[in-house]
């Protein structure tokens, strides 16, 4: 049975009819049409769906979309202004961590969820959100150094 | 040599577009009046199809179309015309299209999935390649011989043979008369996926007015083009493909997929655009696996450790389709004689069919499927000869001058591998291996490294340029950038070229094969090759009409001129010159007349001298060699088994290298896909041709807590085909890990491993075993 569901994304208040148990993903690309949230796998193991709900990062695949009424949604449209790229975007954009580019918007809402509430977080609690993403690209590495390029750049933004 | 943009690791044209999520991948492709496709999949990895009844699944809500391969008439393949585009009378693997559903929505599509009743006559199922090869084997095709294939190739009819390649360079087996000192031992890689993040899918459309359109998540369009055209005998320029980014290749995307089965269901409801997209599931059990390949190989040399003959039996579990799998046998036949040169080879492979998913191509391509063994195997003898292994290494390495077992004489410009070699020696093997303790044993494994080129009759990639009237240049081409950087190397090469700043470089973002110029398929690491060469051809041609036309303006001869990217001038006096700017569109006179032509240039590079093989199995693969050494430094936990990398060390001769960043990058990655081979990695079938680990939770990929520390340097002997010295690099790094890592193992432990994945309850089991001698 099709119900309302009324969320915030991006900033905008929205109002969607859905099953209640669709997934939150399925809403955002084939309601929305924000398709920069992939889908690489069913059983929520790759994190490349990965979108922050009321300032947590979650993952999209296995989230009933009834769940998100009421909460504020960010996706990876959500966070350039413009051509203004956030730090998160700037620092994995140039540290290598990019190459096919499909787990990037999962690792870079994976890192707002974690360095927006607390950029000073230690190197497990970077370690544990990062090891819930698959990569087959980059060996990690070039992730990891993003990853702390972006910690400075928001630790000198505060 | 000095360039301005070659060797700075600029950032690369497609980053912005992928870390802010606009990048278009094919589930993200929306065409108004799009259906959605899915396939039903059979119950049985080997069996005749008794009967199919749609009748019920035809009633479900939303339901267009249902499709089985019924009346299906033709077959298709590049080198083998074994494939169909869906099942028709048996199926031949578990992941097999038996029918398809097409609906409004993906969701109808799946719930009239489960309507559809299947009745099979269950037939044997062979995973292994060594049962399918017995005599009283069922076949798998008994058409097999009789399907159009590719006259190298040599099917065997009334077996389950695909395709037999037999190499013979010298005496052959005769040769190991010469020798000594013989060992001997049989090798496994078994089955794998590339498992990209980014699943395969396509959509096809029939149009009305009897032309095809595609998208795909594939590496070869033209092929794919082609190959349709054929099929529904229309003109090849009739049939439109384009590509999209790809989420991750690492060779399951290359040749013809899932597209044919998806124009086949497309083919029922023209006028609609129709998408399938695999769920990761589908992506491991019906798409291309890889691997698969056991090898029984047996070297001898004299006793001071001059190598003398090389035997290898390659037998390759090929899958139900052998299309994909005959030319990775090939080369892991002939590139299992490693970086060495042997006098006398007999090196002999077999495809074979078998219930499994095809094997395609994987990251690395018959290479480290092969060279495990030799790499190994070079372990073994230096055991028995009683020499240091690198020093064995040293006096056989394939040097300039040396003759491979193609038959090719290798050049200076193929690269130094024994820099590479001293190189790794002294950064792992000259300080002292830590002791054994409490907790852990140490150990040090080196492997050397060779990668071939791989070529084909026309295997040629193109280049279009066109100059922009503010002096600014946009790129086409078909090389598909799959993440590996190739937009990169196309811009700064480019850039090189033309003498132009990057940041004046379009490079080109789909390919879509109405305008992109031809591309055979990027694959083989040769779009750093090949591509730039043909960068440099449609450079040299855009220069040479450029000045073409500042002739006429400046009123000299073409050879008194000189262009530097933005100007062309007399070379006696670079004051007399014109704007390169102001040729773009020819050059418009103040009085509005135009002269000369308007400035853009077509060209391509194939390999040069790339040849079939002879009746002996060599030839030439087009002279684009390339080497390197490695080393695994690793730590074998006691109490679990568990083997932890503690660094891996790679050097290559790539040539020139062109940015510094991307190219550490690709080394990362491939490394790390090996160790997850060596480690943890194995698509899995029960007796019944099931996978049973289908799924990224249970098919372990390397996970970011298991990034191993890495050293890596390259050498850059100028190359003598790429752009400016430079050769590829996207394969070669997956070929030394496996080897590597097991000969760190027996120095660890003094344990030898012949196959791979060597997890922790393997290792456990072979510390036990030892104990208990």
């Amino acid at each position: 049975m099709l119900e309302k569901i009324s969320f915030t994304i991006n900033g905008k208040p929205t109002t969607v009819e859905a099953e209640a148990e669709m997934m939150v993903l399925d809403v955002i690309r084939e309601v929305l049409n924000l398709t920069g949230t992939k889908h690489g796998c069913d059983n929520s193991t790759c994190g490349t769906c990965t979108i922050v709900v009321n300032g947590k990062a979650v993952k999209s695949c296995n989230l009933p979309v009834k769940r998100i009424e009421g909460a504020d949604v960010l996706t990876v449209e959500g966070l350039a202004k413009g051509t203004e790229l956030h730090p998160i975007q700037k620092a994995i954009s140039e540290s290598g961590a990019i190459q096919c580019g499909f787990c990037t918007p999962g690792i870079v809402m994976e890192l707002y969820g974690l360095l927006e509430e607390k950029p000073e977080a230690s190197q497990t609690e970077m370690e544990t959100a990062l090891n819930k993403h698959l990569c087959r690209c980059t060996g990690y590495e070039p992730i990891r150094d993003g990853a702390l390029m972006a910690q400075k750049l928001l630790q000198e933004r505060k | 040599m000095k360039f301005k943009y070659l060797g700075k690791s600029y950032n690369r044209p497609d980053a912005i577009s992928k870390v802010t999520g606009k990048a278009v991948y094919l589930d993200d492709i929306r065409i108004p009046g799009m259906l959605h496709a899915a396939i039903l999949r059979p119950e049985y990895a080997h069996a005749e199809i008794v009967s199919i009844d749609t009748a019920e699944a035809e009633r479900m809500p939303g339901v267009v179309k249902v499709v089985t391969g019924k009346g299906c008439h033709y077959h298709y393949g590049d080198n083998i015309r074994d494939l169909v585009p869906m099942a028709i009378e048996k199926v031949r693997y578990i992941g097999e299209p038996v029918a398809a559903v097409i609906a409004d929505t993906l969701a109808h599509a799946e719930a009239a999935l489960e309507k559809i009743k299947v009745q099979y006559k269950p037939l044997p199922v062979y995973i292994d390649a060594r049962d399918a090869m017995k005599p009283d084997a069922v076949l798998i095709h008994k058409e097999n011989g009789e399907y159009w294939h590719l006259p190298t190739l040599k099917p065997t009819p009334g077996t389950n043979i695909a395709h037999t390649y037999h190499l013979k360079k010298g005496k052959g087996v005769e040769g190991f008369k010469e020798a000594e000192v013989i060992v001997e031992a049989e090798f496994n890689y078994p089955h794998g996926s590339c498992t990209a993040i980014e699943p395969h899918g396509s959509i096809v459309w029939f149009k009305e007015d009897n032309t095809i359109e595609v998208w795909s998540s594939s590496i070869c369009p033209f092929i794919i083009r082609e190959d349709l055209a054929h099929s529904y005998e229309i003109p090849v320029s009739d049939v439109r493909v384009r590509i999209p980014d790809i989420g991750g290749c690492f060779g399951y995307k290359s040749d013809i997929t899932v597209e044919q089965t998806v124009a086949w269901i497309a083919s029922f409801v023209p006028g609609h655009p129709v998408k399938w997209v695999a769920t990761r599931q589908e992506d491991f059990t019906s798409t291309l696996i890889a691997h698969g390949i056991r090898s029984r190989m047996k070297i001898g040399a004299s006793k001071d450790g001059k190598l003398v003959a090389i035997q290898n039996e390659v037998i390759h579990s090929g899958g139900a389709y052998a299309d994909t799998a005959v030319n990775i046998t090939i080369a892991a036949t002939h590139n299992s004689a490693g970086p060495y040169e042997f006098d006398h080879c007999d090196l002999i492979g077999y495809t074979v069919y078998t219930n499994t998913p095809a094997v395609g191509a994987y990251r690395g391509y018959g290479h480290q499927e092969a060279q495990i063994a030799t790499e190994r195997m070079m372990d073994l003898l230096a055991r028995k000869l009683n020499m240091d292994p690198i020093k064995l290494r040293e006096m056989n390495y394939l040097v300039e001058g040396k003759v491979n077992a193609l038959g090719e004489k290798m050049w200076k410009s193929h690269g130094d591998i024994v820099t590479c070699s001293n190189m790794v020696k002294e950064k792992v093997f000259s300080k002292a291996k830590p002791k054994e303790d409490e907790n852990y044993y140490y150990g040090r494994g080196f492997a050397a490294a060779m990668k071939s080129p791989k070529g084909a009759p026309f295997s040629t990639k193109g280049c279009y340029m066109k100059l922009n009237n503010d002096g600014s240049v946009t790129v086409s081409m078909g090389g598909a950038e799959v993440g590996q950087g190739l937009r990169t190397v196309v811009r700064q090469v480019a850039a090189e070229a033309l003498q132009i700043p990057p940041e004046k470089i379009r490079v080109y973002t789909e390919i879509d094969t109405q305008y992109s110029p031809y591309e055979w398929q990027t694959i083989g690491s040769m779009f750093t090759t090949q591509g730039g060469r043909a960068i440099i051809r449609a450079a040299d041609k855009l220069i040479a009409v450029v000045k073409s036309t500042a002739a006429q303006v400046l009123k000299t001869d073409v050879d008194y001129l000189e262009y530097n990217g933005e100007y062309v001038y007399l070379r006696n006096d670079p004051d007399i010159r014109v704007a390169v700017a102001d040729l773009s569109r020819g050059y418009i006179t103040s009085d509005g007349i135009t002269i000369g032509e308007y400035a853009h240039a077509v060209s391509d590079a194939r390999l040069p001298r790339y040849a079939n093989p002879d009746e002996n199995g060599q030839g030439s693969l087009g002279v684009n060699y390339t080497f390197g050494a490695t080393a695994a430094e690793i730590r074998i936990e006691k109490k679990t088994g568990k083997i932890i990398v503690d660094n891996f060390t790679s050097v290559f001769d790539v040539g020139q290298v062109i940015n510094p960043r991307q190219i550490r990058g690709s080394v990362l990655g491939g490394v790390t896909m090996a160790i997850g081979a060596t480690l943890y990695e194995k698509l899995e079938f029960d007796q019944d041709g099931k996978i049973k680990n289908p799924h990224m939770f249970k098919y372990h990929i390397p996970t970011y807590k298991e990034a191993v520390p890495m050293d890596i340097e390259f050498i850059e002997t100028p190359d003598a085909v790429g752009p400016f010295g430079a050769r590829g690099i996207g394969e070669h790094s997956v070929i030394g890990p496996a080897p590597a890592i097991m000969n760190a193992i027996y120095d660890a432990v003094g344990i030898d491993f012949f196959e791979i994945p060597i997890t922790p309850d393997v290792m456990k089991k072979a510390l036990e075993a030892r104990q208990e001698k």
